[in-house]
């Protein structure tokens, strides 16, 4: 018994196996407004996919998250590779960007709704300031990794700023920066739904809200599941990015 | 003092005067922060309009909203819901991990699913969370909960999973019970797994409160930033997000000092996942 759940993939497949069965006895089990069996969330799922209403959110929410993200991304990794080569500048900043990593960004979002309103910008900015300082906070660790030997005896054989660069600041740096995307992707995800609930609400935060607010739990129950799987996605897409470039860590 | 020695007292003499054109890393921050404080201002007076959260109207907030009742109770509301819901994540939190830790079974039966349920972004769990507690304080000590638990697992497991072998081996050989060695081998071997556990833990736990605050319009100290920002007084909303930034800091702080206090032992470059 012991050798065969230890493999591979069927207690894999066991596992969800009995994960879905749980789920559909709690739900067959309990008020249909609490929990929904898994079987009906499935249909739900199809449902919403058929009728075209999901893929349009998910549109909405995929333009939003990847706006967001890609400008943290623009601004984050340069500004930290800077950080990484002038280390005054890295000192000046440095506690203050550990600050604001730690600070939960979340409680901005009030301020952002009453300066900017109701529209595509604030809830971009939102995805931004959520996906941002996990960046720069990383890369300035790895910034901080790099031992200032190493420039030195760069700059005594007279190597050029490029070379530089190249050969010490980017690798050095890179694997902790893929690190803070990866943790990126995940806050900008929270930051995507929670400027999707808190400020003009749209896409699949929207979707969600709505079902709960009239009482359709299995479209809560579906959408959960559809926003969870997509945390999963790219939670994995994060890691491989990160695995790759951690190979250049010493 | 001769001349030959004189020479020789050139090269350090140099190197402190460069060292002191150079200013201190205290010197830069302090720059810094005036810099961002002297931005701050400048913009918002010269392009926001007047309720607009800017360094000096915060400052001048800080002396009433600190004492103002309301404020108070709203800090140590959330607080304390933040204490209790971290305080059922570690307890279930470290029993799952040292359970998938050390039980390859489990450990395969259970790891998608907290691995799942860690990359859920926990936002999402709001509407579900109100329609099952309605819009209370249980609502929100769920999303704590929620927000808390998968991190702590992960890391104990991690932590468990990472004990000497050698260890449980001699632990084996003198017929140690199996709850014993758990206690007193994996249990502190884990421990600074663990407190990096932790130290995410708390920071998300912090992020639940004030998201179920917003969302289900729960007293607290998100709830008192969201009303005071709703009727323009963001300066004084404004300080709310000063104390948070403050615990935020405040539990990595705490947690990195009991990791170097208490474990003295743990050297890793390296901070646990």
């Amino acid at each position: 018994m012991h050798r065969i759940l230890s493999g591979r993939y069927l207690p894999f497949a066991l596992s969800l196996i009995a994960g879905v069965a749980l789920w559909e006895l709690a739900g067959r089990n309990t008020s249909a407004a609490f929990m929904v069996p898994f079987s009906e969330t499935m249909l739900r799922l199809w449902e919403l996919a058929a009728s075209g209403a999901l893929a349009v959110q998910f549109l909405d929410s995929a333009t939003l998250f990847i706006t967001g993200f890609a400008l943290a991304l623009l601004i984050g990794m340069p500004f930290g590779l800077l950080l990484a080569r002038l280390q005054s500048l890295r000192i000046a900043l440095e506690p203050y960007i550990m600050v604001l990593y730690a600070t939960p960004m979340v409680a901005l979002i009030p301020f952002i709704l009453s300066m900017m309103g109701f529209g595509f910008a604030p809830k971009v900015l939102v995805v931004f300031l959520f996906a941002i300082f996990p960046i720069l906070y990383n890369t300035i660790e790895g910034a901080r990794s790099i031992k200032p030997e190493l420039i030195e005896v760069a700059q005594s054989f007279r190597s050029n700023e490029w070379a530089l660069w190249r050969e010490v600041i980017v690798p050095y740096t890179l694997p902790f920066t893929m690190t803070g995307v990866r943790q990126a992707v995940g806050r900008g995800l929270v930051g995507m739904v929670a400027a999707e609930f808190f400020l003009s609400s749209t896409g699949l935060g929207q979707a969600i809200m709505m079902s709960s607010q009239n009482f359709d739990t299995s479209a809560v129950f579906a959408l959960i599941l559809v926003i969870g799987l997509l945390g999963v996605g790219l939670m994995r897409l994060g890691l491989t990015i990160e695995n790759r470039f951690a190979r250049w860590r010493d | 003092m001769s001349e030959h020695a004189d020479r020789l007292l050139t090269l350090p003499a140099a190197a402190a005067s460069a060292s002191r054109s150079r200013p201190t890393p205290a010197t830069l921050r302090l720059t810094a922060g005036l810099a961002i404080l002297l931005l701050w201002e400048i913009v918002v007076r010269a392009l926001a309009p007047a309720y607009v959260a800017k360094p000096s109207g915060v400052v001048m907030a800080i002396p009433h909203v600190i004492v103002d009742p309301v404020f108070l109770n709203a800090t140590r509301i959330t607080l304390g819901a933040v204490a209790q819901g971290l305080a059922i994540a570690i307890v279930a939190g470290t029993a799952i991990g040292l359970l998938i830790g050390r039980s390859v079974v489990a450990d395969r039966m259970l790891r998608h699913y907290v691995n799942g349920f860690y990359a859920v972004p926990m936002i999402v769990i709001l509407p579900l969370v109100t329609l099952w507690f309605g819009y209370s304080d249980a609502a929100r000590l769920a999303t704590i909960v929620f927000a808390a638990l998968f991190s702590i697992i992960i890391n104990v497991a991690d932590g468990a999973r990472s004990v000497p072998r050698e260890y449980l081996e001699v632990a084996n050989s003198f017929r140690s019970h199996r709850l014993r060695m758990m206690i007193e081998i994996v249990l502190p071997s884990s421990m600074p797994y663990f407190l990096a556990g932790l130290r995410l833990a708390s920071g998300r736990a912090l992020i639940g409160a004030v998201v179920a605050e917003f969302f289900a319009a729960i007293g607290g100290l998100g709830y008192f930033i969201l009303y005071n920002s709703r009727t323009y007084h963001h300066n004084e909303a404004f300080v709310g997000v000063l104390l948070l930034a403050a615990f935020g800091v405040g539990f990595e702080i705490a947690v990195n000092v009991a990791t170097r206090y208490f474990l003295p032992w743990y050297r890793r470059d390296e901070p646990a996942k």
